[in-house]
Formats: C-alpha cells, structure tokens, sequence
C-alpha cells in the first residue's frame, strides 16, 4: 500500500479540503507550470527579447525609416521612436499572436490530448481550472508584453540614444518625460492585450481546436483592421479591440486627451468580461464525453464558431457608419495647424535661425477631401497650409503655400506628406553639418476623436 | 455510508439512450465489477460517477455528498480513469504526475510519486516523455495517478486494457491488494476472465440498463449453462451418455477435444453416470464461467445465435 497518511473527518466525509482560493492557486501553478514548459511559450518569450534589438540593430544599417509608422521617421533621431514604433506595430498584429500562442491553445489542448477528464478528476472543480488556466494566460501575456516593453526601450537607447523624441503635437519631450511616457503608454497597452487573451481563450473553448486558438485572434486582428477602413461612424470603430490600443496616443499630444484612453479601458474590460463570461458558460454546461476532439468531433464546433464570428464581423461591417463622425475638416485643421506650426520652428532651430520663445507663424489652413466632402477618416485628404510671411514692403505678407497629403483614422489620428519639393528631404543638415531627420517631412498628429 | 450512491441514472446523447434509469450502490470495501458488452453505457456511467457528465435525470452521492450538475466539487478520496488514462505527452510521466499531484493540493503528494511508480513498475520510464509511453505503460501511469490521490474509492474503466497478461495479472493483484486494504472498487470491463474473481459483486449493463445485479455467488447459482472441456478414457462413450443426460449438450471441438454445455447440477449427474458406466475422468475443466455464461446470455442481443455458448468453448479450447 501506499504510505499510511492521516485521513481527516472531512476527507473521511468525501468533502474537499482545499478551500477555494487555495483550489484556484494549484490549477494557476499547474497550469503556469505547463505553459513555462511549452516550447511556443519560449519561443514566443525570446522573440519578445531578442525581436526588438534585431528590429533596431536592422535599422541602423538602413538609411530609411518605417515613415508609415507613427513616429516611425525619428527612429534614427530618438531611441524612444523604435519603443513607439514597436508599440503600433504589436498592437497591430503582435498583441493578437501573442494572444493566440499562449491562450489560443489553453483549453483546446485538453481536448487534442484527451486530458479533461484526468484534469478534472483531481481536486479543482471546473470553475477552479477555468480561472487557474485563465489566469496562467493572462500573466504570461502580461509577462511578455512587459518583457518587450523593457527590451524595446533598452534596444532604442542602445542603438540609438535618449535623444528628445517630437510627440505628435510637433514638440521636442525630454529624455525623462520620453521615458515615463513610453512606459506608460506600453502599460496602457495591457488591457487590450488582455482583451486578446480572453479572446484567444474563447476560441479555444468554443472550437476546441489549437489551430483556430492560436490563428483566430490574429484573422479576428486583421479584420479588425478592415473593419476600420470601413464606414464612418464612431461608434464601432471604438469598440473594436484594435482600437483600445490607440488609447496611448492622447498621452504624446501637447494638449492631452484621456476620453480615448477611457474608452479603451472599457472597451478592453468589456470584451474581456464577453469573451470570459460566454468561456465559462460553455466549460460549465460542456459534458467531458468521448473519445479526444481529433478522434470524435472533427471541424464541427471550428465551423460553426466561425460562422458565428464571420456575421458578428459581418453585423460590425453594415454597422460601420452607425455614430457622428469623428474626422470633420475643422477638427482636423485646428491640430495639423499647430503641429505644423510646432515642427517648422523646430526646424528652423535646427537650421541655426534664432526662434524667439512663443514664436508662433501665421498660416491658414484649408483642409478637404479630394471627393470635396468635409469629413470622414481616409487616405485622401488634402491639406493646404498657407504660411503668412511678413514682407518689409507694400505687401504685408508674402504667402507660402505647403500642401500635404494626409490620411486620417477613424481613432483621430494622422500622417501627413508632403512632396521633397515642398519641404524637402527626409533628411537635412542642421547648423553643425550633421544629417538631421526634416520634421516636416512628416507630420503625424493626433486629435480627440 | 455508501461509497457509491447512483438513483434513477438517464443520459440521452441525441435519440441514443446512452443510460437509462441506472441505479447503482457501492459500499466502502466492496469490490464491484461493472460488466457488458461495449456500448452498453458502463463509460458514461462512471463519467456521471466523476461529474464529467451532467444526467439528464436521476442523482449521484459519493460518500454521501451530491455531485452536483454544474461545477461540481469533487469528493476527496475519489480516484481512477474512465477510457483510456490521458496526459501531456510533451512531459515525462514524473511531470505529469507532480502535475496532478498540484492540482489535488496535497503537498505529500509529491513525495508519493516514487511509491506510486514503484508500484506500478514504472520507475525506469519515470522520466520518459509520455508520448513514447505504450498503452500499457500509459494504463500503469494512470493507476499510479490514482494511486497518488489516498483513495477510498477508486472507479477504474477497463484498468486491463492494453496491458499484456503479466501487466493484466499484476493489475488483478494490485486491485484485491487495494480492496483488501479497504478501498471500495468499481472496475468496468467486458473481459468478465480478466476481473472474475477480483470482485464481490457484479453489475450488468446492456444498452445503457442494468440487467442483472448481484454477488458471484448469486452468479454461480443463476448462470444458465458453462461449458466445459472433458477428457476420459472413453471419448466417445462420454459422448453417447452424454445425449441421454437432461440438460446437457455435448459436442466434439475443431481440435477432437469433448465439450459439453450444462450447468453444475446437471454436470454433477453426470459425473455420476461415467463411473457408473466404467469410464474414468481424465480432465474436467471449466471453459466457460458461469459468470461469463450469464453474462453472454444477459447481453446477447435478441435474435443472435443462441448457441453462443458452444463458440466461447470452441474459441477457450483453440487458445489452449
């Protein structure tokens, strides 16, 4: 027999001795163990490491810069651009991989392994694994993204430096306000991550299959992104996951706005408590029958759980114009126009001209949409800035027309380019004679939506 | 109190009946073959015994606590596998069982894992993957998974399966070794040679009910016929009495052996005659229990062969 141990009057009783939290801590150890374990979840953890010093040492060997990005063309000026860079760039599409490797397989493993049944005749009662095995995603998530927000920031001052970075208002940050910013918007970026995760667990539970775990939350980040190409409305485009992780941008704007960072916190604590909330209901009702899912379900459950994302997406799609619009040209002009304000003086500076404090120019600002409507994101909006230079004759002003090509996002954000004939190259020779980024190459900018 | 308590057990899976109104009680010590064929619903019982199945109707209690329908709190001291034992095939059988070992919360647990493979005869694979593990080294694992949770109860879902006669043996041992220390047993199967004689009591289950019930005592008594093999000094002498005894059938195997088909009374007899008649008994052997008798004709599906009995002697005496 196996060693004599006392039994006590409640095992005795068939009744568990484990209280609660206790049971929950041994399925999150349990389940931190295997996920440790697995081969993806160190894979995926030394990509979070390593992917950001390759992403910055490639850059140092390349003159361009990824301008498509926000603050994408400072990556060579400011070692804190590559952390934002990175940033934009994960909540895109690494956020929702990373997602989908640690939670898109959680549950479905059991399933593929046929391991339900071994789990859930031990100690922990279901409820008690749901949450341990959720819990053990949601810290490896939380542990990665950390992990790449300390390796991004350590990369960028690496390779790069803690030069002054611009924020989106055209003006130069300090290195310690650069810093505390970066952090603070990559801390921002845990709830959506999080908001993946439950996602990712969702697909687990629902499809009981690994593949569509680990894929879905990244076709369901992909369609995401078209979805915010599509109609004008307000209303779904903030309620989109992807969405949540622009919340950041209000922090790097002269004028700080926080309506979107509050949006995002709901919106990432409301698909988090949906995508949690619908899990749990399918665990709690599921009957552990049967042989394992490759044996005896087959594609049933995937096919219809995608069927049923496919006509939310479809709903979210027809939906798209629902809401004010939150691009009009007004809103639009009264933020292009300071930045560019912002951005010519700092140019000026570094072109050796003395810029008195509060110097500010005089420009009108027409901005419209080449189908001549006033308002709606896109990619085909004209902005044209008439620079008023004071002339010492009969005419006052001599104007100085500066027309740029802007695509604005639904989230109020914006880039802005202009012809090297207009404002020149992307780079340009400060007073010592060193190669300096033009700031007005481009512009990116960001308005309250 | 009963370790088992089973009232009114009914699980539909679409128009299939899978259990219908099952009533089952195990006491603590007892050791409780759970018989028939495949598909007759013995392994989504014992998964309503486990709570991995929600009834549509009737209630279980272990030890007297309810299971609950939804999320139920398992009972301490409960153990086993149903089909086949599973775990992570990516981590040594040791992991899996520290693993499981984790989620019972029981921090001796760990220090039980070397007994628990010891006894199961897995020590040298301990740290082998579990997915170069064979099905009957997979089984061992899983029984040393039970092992680990102290139980006094212990459902165990064809423990013999995959294993060769020694692990089948050594599983037989292991078991009354357990039931002599207490434990109350339940042990599905439909290999009747492999638990007979390990178990108390037999329940029989064809298509999703219970059939019959009872001790292997009651079994011996109510079987309807075993089948023997008989070897005298007159074959065929024993043959031409045989068709005048009441009750008995005797007929010649592919392989020349006699067998004869009656039931204990009726071989009495007969025994009784063949040295009345001057032939001597060389062997008499049992091929067939009466438990397994009863059991074929407890589950033979209406219609087959009624002399089913006859080709389970036929197929003991070609294995000999």
């Amino acid at each position: 027999m196996m060693s004599a141990t006392t039994v006590t009057p409640r095992e005795l009783a068939g009744i568990r001795e484990l209280g609660r939290g206790a049971a929950i801590l041994h399925a999150y150890r349990a389940e931190r163990r295997k996920l440790a374990t697995q081969v993806a979840t160190r894979v995926l953890a030394l990509v979070c490491v390593l992917g950001p010093f390759a992403f910055a040492g490639i850059l140092q060997t390349q003159s361009g810069a990824p301008a498509d990005t926000m603050f994408g063309i400072w990556v060579h000026s400011s070692g804190y651009a590559i952390s934002l860079v990175l940033l934009s760039f994960c909540g895109a599409w690494g956020f929702p991989v990373v997602a989908g490797v640690l939670a898109g397989d959680i549950f479905s493993c059991e399933d593929r392994f046929g391991t339900w049944k071994t789990v859930l005749t031990r100690s922990c009662r279901r409820s008690e694994v749901f949450i341990g095995k959720v819990l053990a995603a949601a810290t490896f998530s939380v542990a990665l993204t950390t992990l790449a927000a300390i390796s991004t920031v350590v990369a960028g001052l690496s390779f790069v430096g803690d030069q002054p970075l611009v924020n989106l208002s055209g003006e130069l940050m300090s290195p310690a306000a650069c810093l505390a910013l970066v952090l603070v918007s990559w801390l921002f970026s845990l709830l959506p991550v999080l908001a993946f995760t439950a996602l990712a667990v969702l697909f687990s539970v629902a499809t009981r299959n690994g593949i569509l775990g680990v894929l879905g939350p990244s076709l369901v980040a992909l369609a995401f992104q078209l979805l915010e190409l599509v109609g004008t409305g307000i209303w779904v485009h903030t309620l989109l996951i992807s969405s949540a992780f622009d919340g950041w941008h209000g922090l790097l704007t002269e004028h700080r706005f926080f309506g979107q960072l509050l949006f995002a916190i709901v919106v990432s604590a409301l698909w988090i408590a949906i995508c949690l909330g619908a899990s749990w209901l399918i665990i709690r009702r599921r009957d552990f029958a049967g042989a394992p899912m490759s044996r005896r379900q087959g594609w049933g459950a995937p096919v219809r759980t995608v069927a049923a994302l496919a006509l939310v997406l479809a709903l979210l799609a027809i939906a798209g114009n629902l809401g004010p619009d939150s691009v009009t040209s007004a809103r639009l002009q009264a933020s292009i126009q300071p930045t560019f304000n912002n951005l010519t003086l700092l140019q000026q500076r570094e072109l050796g001209r003395t810029v008195p404090a509060g110097a500010k120019l005089n420009i009108l600002t027409n901005c419209l949409r080449r189908a001549g409507t006033r308002r709606g994101p896109g990619d085909d909006w004209v902005c044209t800035l008439d620079v008023m230079i004071p002339q010492p004759g009969a005419v006052p002003f001599n104007s100085t027309p500066v027309t740029y090509d802007v695509s604005v996002k639904s989230n109020g954000c914006y880039k802005a380019e202009a012809p090297p004939t207009f404002v020149g190259q992307l780079l340009m020779k400060d007073a010592a004679g060193h190669n300096v980024v033009n700031p007005l190459f481009v512009i990116y900018g960001c308005f309250e939506p | 109190m009963a370790a088992v308590r089973a009232s009114g057990l009914v699980k539909r899976y679409d128009s299939t009946c899978a259990v219908d109104r099952v009533d089952l009680v195990l006491q603590e010590g007892e050791v409780r073959g759970l018989l028939g064929p495949n598909g007759a619903g013995k392994t989504t019982l014992l998964r309503m015994l486990f709570g991995l199945v929600r009834p549509d109707a009737g209630s279980v209690e272990l030890f007297g606590q309810p299971v609950a329908a939804f999320d139920p709190v398992p009972a301490e001291g409960v153990a086993g596998f149903v089909e086949d034992p599973s775990f992570y095939p990516y981590l040594s059988g040791r992991a899996n069982l520290e693993l499981l070992a984790e989620l019972d919360g029981d921090a001796s647990a760990h220090a039980r894992i070397d007994e628990a493979f010891e006894r199961v005869q897995l020590t040298p694979r301990g740290e082998d993957r579990v997915g170069g593990y064979s099905t009957g080294m997979r089984q061992r694992l899983g029984i040393a998974a039970a092992l680990l949770r102290r139980p006094r109860l212990l459902l165990l879902d064809e423990p013999t399966s995959g294993l060769d006669p020694q692990g089948t043996r050594d599983v037989g041992a292991l078991v009354q070794e357990l039931a002599a220390a207490g434990i109350a047993i339940l042990l599905s199967s439909h290999q009747i040679g492999e638990i007979e004689g390990v178990c108390d009591n037999y329940t029989v289950l064809r298509r999703g009910r219970v059939v019959w019930s009872g001790s292997a005592a009651q079994s011996r008594m109510q079987a309807p016929a075993s089948a023997y093999a008989l070897s005298t000094s007159d074959d065929a002498g024993a043959f031409e009495l045989a068709a005048t005894q009441v009750g008995m059938r005797a007929t010649w195997s592919r392989t020349g052996q006699l067998a004869l088909t009656t039931t204990e009374g009726s071989l009495d007899q007969y025994v009784l005659a063949l040295g009345r008649a001057g032939i001597a008994v060389r062997l008499l052997e049992q091929l067939v229990s009466p438990l397994e008798s009863m059991f074929f004709a407890l589950t033979r599906e209406p219609g087959s062969d009624p002399a089913g009995i006859h080709e389970l002697a036929e197929e003991a005496l070609t294995r000999r």
